[in-house]
């Protein structure tokens, strides 16, 4: 079976991820007010350049993958549309170049997404409102127009409908919504659809409570754009085919999931506050999980210290031995541990005493998660496709700091190992 | 060290120098309940003085405090004290016996000054009830003494024809030392009662806010809260030789310092319990904070690539 | 004794639960971002409160929002020792609040302790590791007051003891 790619990129959380078109580059928001571009180095993703003009915390971060343009927001009110251009002090080199975008809110932008075409482009807002922008020509800016009603509070989360039009909205009045998103100097009239016949300026073509009434962390539109999934905080998902009508209801005995993505027509994975992406499967009839791609049971060395993880393998890929001082430094982290922590760091001893004694949570040994992310996935991406379309590997990054690339494959060979097959 | 010392060390060592290898000196210093001394020699390194001044002093003389002095220092009292003290004694170098154990003796008994002044009330009472007990003709118990020996607290002694009751009033000053004190005078009350081998002890007696009967009528009593009074009924037994009298005197003095110094102690204790039960709090505290480990070690090795 | 493991068991599912927090910016406040169970100006970030109770003298509030958690701990106190006691630690523990962190300067009223849980301290520390100290904290909290309490009550003992054994 197919492992996952983890790379530790930051101690501290990473609240956005967005890749290049050709999946070369990454685009990073390190928990600061600046976004970074990271390429691939052997093995490793480095900095490259930072995209510095949000003052606020940056929420959110799309890339393009046709105009290969990046959009930015953040929680001081803005949005950037960045482009590549060549560095007129060197051309062979390229730089973003920012553009702002006037929103008009007043409150925190929370997610942003490029529309299917990439003529338009979507913020949700803590002004209890989505901004829907597009570029205007004549003026040479990007302008921007609110859907406010019937939105009661922060818009957490959006997704478009594939025909450019819809648009989905999970915000923490407990609903998810379809709007329409039609503007006529843009868009061309869509055909209808399972969603409605006309779609008019900020229609709310569909409205749907979280089952026991949760903030609804995220939403998704299926590759078709006929259903749409939503995911809230009581630990629910909630799955809306308007053409059967159906609405499913899965509630799962997981902490709750902020974000999930299609990756095939009766397919979707899920992540969040459990660590560890989820795989469901199913149709208009019924949903049921599949697994995680996650496999908590594999071998995995949950040593405090790290230098010592087979996971951590030293010298970064390139076989050079451990450093000079690396033993000097691990003494000293372990009296500098045993003083602080009061940690013994000798690998395999429980480093809390008194923690665990009554029903530790699951899957924790030594100190450390048992899933990869050791901390919240905050955010899951498409990273490759299959020639017919679904979606083969996912990305995800977390509060852990941590971007792993995930087979979608792996869940599905979930069953046999649990069966008892895999030796170790 | 559990139980206090009568004595003050502060004069004995000073006196056991002076009087080897004879020098000026001019020291000032506190003993318990804020009784100064002062060790001087104001007129010539012959002559040593040793002054000490008691807040309680004028109570005293009234329970023939002279009286007891005169007995125990002699000669060396001085007429006059000097200025500022209450009593002054006087030690010329060459009347001082050689080293040996007469010197011993001598030191020892400066250093009971303060012993010896407050021992004055509790030998009257002690003959008081002597006299009381032989004359059998009435049930009156003797003159209630008081001897404010501190700010707001006192002891009052009063003898009776079959003993001799002293009670303490003390303040605790937070509702912790009101807490620790009620955790401790229980124990006196009860330890009595408890233990057999406590048979011989005095009876211990304890109420805080409300003062026992036998000094009900006594004027400007504080009755709040914060006052304790502890009460302990001494029977003949305890002062029946003069040995007996004299370490039933020295002991009895010192209970308001004793018990004080031990709810001391238990702060002190529980603090340093604290203290460490906190650190190792944040010990645990500190676990949860993710590892800068990989950060440390980026600077060895680069940024590494995570395999599993 | 034996509802310890039960009250603990629930007091580390229910705060695992709550610890499912994220940055949330202040919708009320311009360019803030507040922990909203403090701040309470948006009632439909602010979950149920929710009280575990062993008993009547022990039992903790735990009050989850979007982006923050406030913890409150009623410890066990049988008398005016044991509260002296308690009152003492937990007031030792709070003057050290820039070391706890999570440690709120003042406890929540009807409570000793009072902890304040952040998105931001859910971002550097393990939450699962958070939820092992407050179960430690409880746990330990009321054995140091009892140990605390008998070594008192022994000394005073001996302390009489030795006092009266000299009239002997």
């Amino acid at each position: 079976m197919s492992a996952p790619d983890a790379y530790n990129i930051a101690q501290v959380p990473l609240t956005a991820h967005a890749f290049s078109p050709d999946r070369s580059a990454l685009a990073l928001s390190t928990n600061s007010n600046d976004a970074q571009i990271y390429a691939k180095d052997g093995y490793d993703w480095q900095p490259i350049s930072t995209l510095k003009q949000h003052d606020k915390l940056v929420t959110s971060i799309d890339w393009a993958p046709t105009t290969d343009r990046i959009v930015t927001c953040s929680q001081d009110r803005n949005a950037y549309v960045w482009t590549k251009e060549s560095n007129p002090e060197s051309p062979s080199q390229t730089i973003w170049k920012p553009t702002l975008v006037v929103l008009k809110i007043n409150r925190a932008a929370t997610q942003v997404r490029w529309s299917p075409l990439e003529n338009k482009f979507a913020v949700a807002s803590g002004a209890r409102s989505i901004c829907i922008c597009s570029f205007d020509e004549e003026m040479n800016w990007w302008a921007s127009k609110q859907i406010k009603k019937p939105i009661r509070s922060t818009v957490l989360s959006i997704d478009w409908h594939p025909n450019n039009v819809l648009l989905a909205a999970g915000s923490a009045d407990m609903k998810a919504r379809v709007f329409s998103t039609f503007l006529k100097e843009v868009d061309k009239k869509p055909p209808p659809n399972v969603w409605g016949d006309k779609f008019p300026w900020s229609t709310v073509c569909g409205e749907y409570s979280s089952s026991s009434g949760g903030w609804v962390h995220t939403v998704g539109f299926s590759p078709s754009g006929d259903a749409m999934a939503f995911a809230s905080h009581d630990s629910t998902i909630t799955i809306v085919y308007p053409a059967a009508p159906a609405v499913i209801t899965l509630k799962t005995t997981m902490l709750p999931y902020v974000t999930l993505i299609w990756t095939a027509e009766d397919a979707l994975i899920a992540a969040g506050h459990d660590c560890q992406p989820m795989l469901y499967s199913g149709a208009s009839t019924g949903w049921k999980p599949v697994g995680s791609l996650d496999d908590v049971n594999g071998p995995r060395s949950s040593n405090f210290s790290s230098a010592s993880s087979p996971r951590t393998p030293g010298g970064g890929g390139g076989g050079n031995g451990p450093a000079v001082g690396r033993l000097n430094n691990a003494a000293f982290n372990r009296f500098k541990d045993a003083d602080s922590r009061g940690t013994s760091s000798i690998p395999g001893t429980p480093s809390s005493p008194g923690g665990g004694l009554f029903g530790g949570a699951s899957g924790v040994s030594g100190g450390e998660l048992m899933t990869v992310h050791q901390n919240t996935i905050t955010s899951v991406r498409p990273y490759e496709w299959s020639p017919n379309g679904t979606v083969t590997k996912v990305s995800t990054t977390g509060v852990d700091g941590k971007l792993v690339i995930w087979n979608v494959s792996a869940a599905v060979g979930l069953a046999p190992k649990l069966a008892g097959v895999h030796l170790r | 060290m559990i139980l206090l010392e009568s004595h003050s060390v502060v004069i004995q060592n000073t006196l056991q120098e002076r009087f080897n290898k004879p020098g000026s000196i001019d020291v000032q210093f506190v003993d318990f309940d804020g009784v100064r001394f002062r060790l001087s020699t104001p007129t010539s390194k012959e002559v040593i003085v040793l002054s000490m001044h008691m807040r309680c002093w004028e109570q005293l003389v009234k329970y023939g405090v002279d009286d007891v002095i005169k007995r125990e220092y002699g000669s060396r009292v001085m007429a006059q004290p000097e200025a500022e003290y209450h009593v002054s004694i006087e030690y010329a170098i060459d009347s001082i016996p050689p080293a040996g154990e007469q010197r011993d003796e001598l030191i020892k008994c400066a250093s009971l000054l303060k012993r010896n002044a407050l021992a004055a009330p509790f030998e009257r009472a002690f003959a008081t009830q002597k006299t009381l007990e032989s004359s059998a003709s009435t049930d009156l118990p003797g003159d209630l003494m008081e001897i404010r020996y501190r700010d707001e607290e006192a002891i009052y002694v009063q003898a009776a024809n079959d003993r001799v009751t002293v009670v303490f009033s003390t303040i605790f000053k937070d509702e912790t030392d009101r807490t620790f004190g009620k955790v401790f005078l229980q124990e006196f009350v009860d330890a009595r009662r408890q233990n057999t081998a406590m048979q011989h002890a005095p009876q211990v007696l304890y109420s805080s806010r409300d003062p026992p009967l036998e000094i009900r009528n006594v004027p400007g009593l504080i009755r709040s809260d914060d006052v304790g009074y502890v009460t302990f009924v001494l029977f003949p037994q305890h002062f029946s030789s003069p040995d007996r009298m004299e370490a039933t005197i020295s002991h009895i003095q010192l209970f308001r310092d004793y018990l004080h110094y031990h709810i001391k102690c238990s702060k002190a204790y529980m603090h340093s319990r604290m203290r460490a039960r906190v650190t190792e709090f944040l010990k645990v505290l500190n676990r949860a904070k993710m590892e800068n480990r990989e950060v440390e070690r980026k600077t060895v090795s680069g940024r590494t690539l995570v395999h599993r | 004794m034996s509802s310890l493991r039960p009250y603990l068991a629930a007091v580390r599912s229910t705060l695992t639960a709550a610890l499912a927090l994220e940055n949330f910016a202040s919708q009320v406040v311009e360019r803030h971002n507040l922990p909203e169970v403090e701040a309470a100006t948006s009632g439909e970030v602010l979950l149920n409160p929710l009280t575990i109770s062993r008993n009547e003298k022990e039992q903790v509030l735990i009050e989850p929002s979007i982006n923050s958690v406030r913890m409150s701990i009623r410890i066990k106190q049988q008398d005016d020792i044991e509260r002296i006691l308690c009152h003492k630690f937990t007031r030792f523990m709070m003057m050290r609040a820039e070391n706890f962190v999570i440690l709120r300067r003042k406890p929540v009223q009807g409570y000793d302790i009072s902890f304040l849980i952040t998105n931001f301290h859910s971002e550097t520390m393990l939450k699962h590791k958070l939820v092992d100290f407050i179960i430690q904290f409880m746990e330990e909290v009321d054995k140091e007051i009892s140990e605390t309490r008998l070594s008192l009550n022994a000394r005073a003992r001996i302390v009489a003891e030795s006092y009266l054994a000299t009239f002997g």
